[in-house]
């Protein structure tokens, strides 16, 4: 691997790979065993596998409590996700191009959801929303949570496209006469897009998996996927629970394929 | 409200800069942070120093008892001694584990290296609670860990392998991994591959370049790292409500319940801040001592 023109593996090379390989096991075990699980026939969550059915995902599409789940996190994920795809790109042109010296503390302020536990951030705002009167009888709260939550995700990506992109190519177009507007919607968008996508599909999977904002934050009866998930496993231990994971472990992977046929992986920013 | 206050702050001409540059672009992202991020923190504060009341979440006047009460209280030392050793712990490992990953990804040249990335990548981003059910599955006593171990005759009978720390500190390694593989890997890609062939060159075994150029010049990520792996598994809630029961509840386990179960919200509040505080003074105490290690970089 590292053998620059063919060097010999040595015993300890491969000793080495050996163990990587057993870390990159450890990494995805969990998951392909929650996907295994959930097309097994077999009653209990347990191994040897029985057989291929879709019986657990029928349990699953049939039971109303989780379909509401469902859509009630796709669409706190889908506003979260809107919302920041707007203020996170405005904010993060606005520090590129105009802070000035404001920069890094500008930055610092931006990211700062991301710098402390999010369980910390759940419990400030359970205890803001009582004191202003907004309180967790609506939805709002457990929104706001939510795109405050996922702001720094769109807000970096978009930073980081930014920062890649050749400025000359606006000044260009600002020569050839083109407006402010028109150069911003025809040549920096285009060449921030990838950015914006990435930051928008992070926002809109973190705000799908996040629990400790809404668990505090949720109104009476209304839960998210994951609290509705946390609160079935309480009392139930089936396979029902594992088609629920697998069905939240597809939406990440379809996300994470998006982004890696348009953009690219690499280039994501935590 | 706050938006009012803070925008005005960022409009006010920097000297020497003439253009200031459309402000406005700004204020929808700071009306939300300052608005619903740094006012709630505040409000966690003062939040600590309100009475108890037996009618309300919180009373009406202002006390430190909460802070008095908590800070006597041996249940509590212990539970933060726990969750300390527990964050410490998994730092540590999560460091010997994701090392030679980060060495292997940034060196590695093969076509799957954006599929082994992905390996890396998406554990963070299922969500936690699918991620801990996992565990669950696996580490429970009828579980794929124990049915295993027994098949290969190697016990006789299940191994308490959750409702405990161990447990916890099992799943909080593999839920968090990844945080320490990341920043390591953009440390490691960042060194030169000249510095090690030099070295190389020089005559130093593979070892010794390794141990005396990569290693130390990867300290940043290594810092980096173990700092955002510690904080994070100290205040994870998830995992430890998962698969903890009371022989692994952390801080965060216990805070949750006060806020939730018991309606002890000025209580909950005080322990939440003691605890931020003693993160707080880990990781300054962490950072003056590998700051002090780092210093003799060139």
């Amino acid at each position: 691997m590292r053998g620059a023109g063919g060097v010999e593996k040595t015993i300890w090379d491969r000793l080495f790979l050996v163990l990587v390989a057993a870390i990159y096991i450890f990494l995805m075990f969990p998951i392909v065993l929650v996907v295994l699980l959930s097309f097994n026939s077999g009653e209990f969550l347990a191994f040897p596998l029985e057989g291929f059915s879709l019986r657990w995902f029928e349990a699953l599409f049939s039971n109303t409590r989780f379909l509401e789940a469902t859509s009630y996190s796709l669409r706190i994920a889908a506003i979260s996700m809107i919302v920041n795809g707007v203020i996170g790109t405005l904010a993060a042109i606005y520090v590129a191009r105009h802070a000035g010296n404001n920069r890094d503390r500008i930055r610092l302020v931006m990211t700062s959801p991301l710098l402390v536990p999010e369980i910390l951030t759940a419990i400030a705002l359970l205890f803001y929303f009582y004191e202003i009167g907004i309180g967790t009888d609506y939805s709002i709260g457990i929104q706001i949570g939510h795109i405050v939550v996922t702001f720094p995700y769109v807000f970096l990506n978009v930073s980081s496209a930014l920062f890649n992109f050749d400025r000359s190519q606006e000044e260009a177009a600002r020569s050839l006469g083109a407006g402010g507007w028109m150069t911003f919607r025809r040549v920096t968008l285009p060449a921030i897009k990838p950015g914006i996508i990435t930051g928008c599909l992070f926002a809109f999977v973190i705000s799908f998996d996040i629990f400790n904002i809404s668990l505090l934050l949720k109104s009476l009866g209304r839960n998210t996927l994951p609290l509705e998930l946390f609160d079935y496993l309480r009392f139930n231990f089936d396979p029902t629970a594992a088609a629920i994971a697998s069905l939240s472990i597809f939406l990440t992977f379809a996300a994470i394929l998006i982004i890696d046929r348009t953009v690219g992986l690499r280039s994501l920013r935590f | 409200m706050s938006a009012t206050e803070a925008a005005p702050r960022v409009e006010t001409p920097t000297i020497g800069v003439g253009r200031i540059g459309p402000v406005w672009m700004l204020v929808p992202a700071l009306v939300l942070l300052i608005g619903f991020f740094v006012l709630p923190y505040l409000s966690i504060i003062t939040m600590s120093l309100r009475e108890a009341s037996t009618r309300a979440v919180y009373g009406e006047g202002f006390t430190l008892a909460h802070y008095a009460t908590a800070l006597g209280d041996p249940f509590i030392w212990r539970i933060l001694g726990r969750t300390l050793l527990m964050g410490a712990i998994v730092t540590v490992i999560t460091l010997l584990l994701g090392y030679p990953v980060a060495y292997h990804l940034a060196n590695s040249r093969s076509r799957w290296t954006s599929l082994l990335y992905i390996f890396v990548l998406s554990p963070l981003l299922v969500g936690l609670v699918v991620r801990t059910f996992a565990w669950m599955i696996i580490l429970s006593n009828n579980g794929v860990a124990n049915k295993a171990l027994m098949a290969m005759g190697l016990v006789d009978f299940p191994l308490q392998l959750m409702n405990n720390s161990l447990g916890v500190t099992i799943a909080l390694t593999h839920v968090f991994l990844p945080f320490v593989i990341l920043p390591l890997l953009g440390n490691l890609q960042a060194i030169s591959p000249d510095l090690a062939m030099a070295s190389r060159s020089l005559g130093n075994s593979r070892m010794r370049t390794f141990l005396k150029v990569t290693l130390p010049l990867s300290l940043p990520g290594i810092q980096a790292g173990s700092i955002l792996v510690f904080v994070l598994s100290i205040s994870a809630y998830v995992t430890p409500a998962m698969l903890g029961g009371t022989g692994g509840r952390t801080m965060s386990v216990l805070v949750v319940q006060y806020l939730v179960d018991n309606f002890r919200w000025p209580a909950g509040a005080a322990l939440a801040i003691i605890m931020a505080i003693v993160a707080l003074i880990v990781v300054g105490l962490y950072l003056k001592l590998t700051a002090r290690a780092m210093r003799r970089l060139p």
